[in-house]
């Protein structure tokens, strides 16, 4: 049987002392040791009456955790229990804590309810009540509550000598709780080992606890309590009517209820503005600060009213340094507790640190088959995303075609976190394309594919850790890494395309870059467009007009020099009308301008019908925008020397000028200046997307996705 | 190559073939499950849409307390309802 030391810190505890100790006598425990800080009331004299040395410490050197370290570093039993000087055990309650460290040998720590004395107002017993049904008995690990409280705990010696408790103002225990449980410890909730343990204090005292209680909780895990007046108003009214029921099932009287009613709207009203005022006491001016403590606490002070709870906070004095004259000190630290359970990009973690999961065995003649497998992973979304819209156009033809598809949404932002899966797909149907297979968040349900098709940088690592997979591919709309400065981002960005995922890349010269930079194998397909919806529609074409994709929010649309060439042209032409649109911002510019905002696929019809010349330009792979632009009869501007010559050539109905603000200035100029020009570039760009269609993309795109099929039967 | 190894060499083959088409049919097999399970979720996702949408689960709705007694009383309302339009009908001239 192990042995137990009992830790009790005091301070004028005179009420409950004499009880308390005589319920250790009776519980056998091995060793007490009462921790006085200042008491100026008979507690001494209990204390020795009943047999007990007390060691008696400076007020001023009290602290939760200091305290308690000190009471564990001077017992010596195999479990030191700490208990609060009005905490009385129950009959049984020595046994019961030897009993929760019997589970495991792991058990670093167990706590017990505490009960209500009979004199307990109904709103304290009710809550305590309630608060410890909420807990199951029995073992409580890492991802559990992390609740432990030192008004009635036990821990085991080793587990102390490994964790300690931190030397902060408040809340030791809690944070004790979460750093054991971190540390692979098992905690247990005993309810036999209860102890009678409530606070009465009057409304006000009350209020003032809660405040201090809510400002350790966020010192010690950041908690901070939310507030809304309406929520607070329905949270005091549920608390009221729960007094009520409480107080009427323990046979109070009428009159007596009424009384319950008033003192619990103060209690609980008061308790939720001051259990918020405590979690932002940062923001309170230090004087406030401590008007509202109990403890009178503030940040320069550490005069304890109870003296039980005060404590300095920041740097103990046998950890602050002395400082050399002229020598900046070191600033207290301050302690970050964890506020989630995983990274920020753990699906990578988890890859690197075990792999890709093995591909299934490939099967002869599968990349020939007429009905594929699909599963399309596809990352966080909104109305409008562009590679979406391409993604879902393609794959609703693939769909059609026979094909079993179905798309897995890989939250990766959070984005989706309050959207059931039948709401997303419901939402991809309405904003790009109307799939008919089913959508799924998440990878609980993976079922295996022929091909697990990889789209967004962030759903390359989740595609490859898939199981029963024949083959991975990844359909690449950009060269991603190209998006971020010198990142993590962009290092996870790149190493994506080095894990022989087969890529079907959104234009020839992003297939040639991922070949000849990264070695990958890959494929190309060609942008479709809309052609029932891009084409000239019946408005008349204006003569005076430059509209420009200004999506400033996209860095890679180049904005400042686009804004720089239009400026370039406004001082040459200052009649000229021009048209910004792309995005919902207002740019500031040197030159006056029509703003339109984000518009719908037909409204951006008309506006490229009605259009004398568009610009839109692109620092990495080439968009859909110039292409439906073109078959609208609008000839349109791009940066040379990117990626449109792949697509085009150099001489082809694009109008392509140089990243310089001149250069692009003057070749609107040439669509402006000259008709003949003009016509033959409109014409031309008909004419060339004609056979640009989502179908012969899908072709594309299909073949891509037989190409990784094809290429696993050859591996073989 | 005598008789013996080349009948041996004939049952590998018919053996392999055999094989061959045994994988060819679970594999239509498995293509068949998968499109009937794609289309039963899709129909589903379809039914559940406001469910979804005001997250609602029926299920661990009806585990609350009180909502199998709720369902009880409805039926019974129900019960009454149809016996009253019934008696109605009968008394109809």
């Amino acid at each position: 049987m192990p042995s137990m030391s009992v830790v009790i810190p005091v301070k004028d505890g005179e009420r409950y002392l004499e009880e308390l100790l005589d319920a250790l006598a009776r519980e056998g425990v091995d060793e007490v040791l009462v921790i006085d800080s200042g008491s100026r009331d008979r507690s001494l004299q209990i204390v020795r009456a009943a047999g007990v040395e007390p060691l008696e410490i400076d007020p001023a050197e009290f602290g939760h955790g200091r305290t308690r370290n000190l009471g564990a570093q001077r017992t010596s039993g195999e479990l030191i229990c700490f208990l609060t000087q009005d905490a009385t055990p129950v009959p049984g309650w020595a046994t019961a804590y030897r009993e929760a460290f019997a589970l495991d040998e792991h058990v670093g720590a167990a706590y017990g309810p505490h009960l209500p004395r009979p004199d307990t107002s109904p709103m304290i017993a009710r809550e305590l009540t309630e608060f410890f049904a909420g807990f199951a008995a029995g073992v409580q690990r890492q991802g559990d509550a992390t609740f432990l409280s030192n008004v009635n705990a036990c821990y085991a010696r080793a587990c102390w000598e490994e964790i300690r408790f931190r030397e902060i103002a408040y809340s030791e225990d809690q944070a004790f709780g979460a750093d054991m449980l971190q540390d692979g410890w098992i905690k247990v909730y005993q309810p036999s080992a209860a102890v009678l343990h409530a606070h009465d204090y009057g409304a006000l005292e009350f209020m003032r606890r809660y405040f201090d209680e809510y400002r350790g909780l966020h010192e010690s895990t950041g908690h901070v309590e939310p507030f809304g007046m309406l929520a607070t108003a329905r949270q005091v009214r549920a608390a009221v009517a729960g007094d009520r029921r409480w107080a009427s099932e323990q046979g109070l009287s009428g009159t007596e209820q009424a009384s319950l009613t008033a003192r619990s709207a103060v209690h609980h009203g008061g308790r939720r503005v001051f259990s918020a005022l405590g979690s932002r006491a940062e923001h309170l001016p230090a004087p406030v600060r401590g008007r509202l403590s109990l403890e009178g606490r503030d940040d320069r002070t550490a005069t304890g009213a109870t003296g039980e709870s005060a404590a300095a906070p920041g740097l103990s004095p046998d950890l602050a340094p002395d400082a050399a004259p002229g020598v900046s000190p070191v600033p207290p630290s301050t302690h970050i507790a964890p506020k989630r359970d995983h990274d920020d990009y753990q699906d990578v973690a988890r890859f690197w640190r075990e792999g890709a999961a093995p591909l299934l065995d490939p099967v002869p003649g599968m990349a020939e088959r007429e009905r594929l497998r699909l599963a399309l992973v596809i990352p966080s979304f909104r109305r409008g995303s562009g590679g979406h819209n391409t993604l879902l156009q393609i794959f609703s033809r693939l769909e059609r075609r026979g094909h079993l598809c179905s798309v897995w949404l890989y939250d990766f932002t959070g984005q989706h976190l309050a959207e059931w899966p039948a709401v997303i797909r419901a939402d991809i149907r309405e904003f790009f394309a109307p799939i008919e297979g089913p959508v799924y968040k998440g990878f609980a349900d993976w079922q295996g594919a022929d091909v697990a098709i990889a789209t967004g940088w962030q759903t390359v690592h989740p595609t490859l850790m898939l199981d029963q997979c024949r083959a991975r591919a990844y359909i690449v709309n950009d060269h991603e890494p190209e998006f971020y400065a010198a990142s993590t981002e962009r290092e996870m960005a790149e190493d994506t395309y080095r894990h022989d995922l087969h890529c079907i890349a959104a234009s020839p010269w992003l297939r040639d870059l991922l070949i000849e930079r990264y070695a990958a194998s890959a494929d190309a397909f060609q942008l479709g467009v809309d052609h029932s919806l891009y084409q000239p529609r019946p408005v008349t074409r204006r003569k005076d007009t430059v509209i420009y994709y200004a999506r400033h929010v996209t860095p890679r649309r180049a904005v400042p020099v686009g804004l720089m060439a239009l400026s370039e042209l406004h001082r040459r032409r200052p009649d000229l009308r021009i048209v910004l649109f792309g995005d919902e911002g207002k740019l500031e510019s040197p030159f006056p301008y029509e703003h339109l905002g984000v518009l719908t696929p037909p409204q951006l019809a008309t506006l490229y019908s009605e259009a004398t010349v568009g610009l839109c330009l692109s620092l990495t792979n080439f968009s859909l925008m110039p292409k439906e632009m073109l078959a609208c009869g609008l000839p349109c501007v791009e940066l040379a020397d990117v990626s449109a010559e792949s697509i085009f050539g150099s001489d082809g109905p694009l109008e392509l000028a140089t990243l310089d603000p001149r250069a692009i200035a003057d070749a609107l100029e040439r669509l402006l200046d000259d008709p003949e020009h003009w016509e033959q570039r409109s014409r031309e760009g008909i004419e060339f997307v004609a056979s640009h269609t989502w179908e012969h993309a899908t072709d594309e795109v299909e073949a891509g996705l037989r190409h990784a099929l094809r290429e696993r039967e050859q591996s073989e | 190559m005598g008789a013996a190894e080349r009948t041996s060499e004939q049952q590998l083959q018919a053996e392999n073939e055999r094989l061959r088409t045994r994988v060819a049919s679970l594999e239509a097999e498995l293509v068949e499950t998968q499109a009937r399970t794609n289309a039963i979720v899709a129909q589903t996702q379809e039914r559940v849409y406001w469910l979804d949408r005001w997250h609602l689960d029926l299920n661990a709705l009806m585990r609350r307390p009180g909502a199998a007694e709720l369902r009880g009383a409805l039926r019974g309302v129900r019960a009454v309802t149809r016996k009253l339009r019934q008696a109605k009908r009968r008394l109809r001239p």
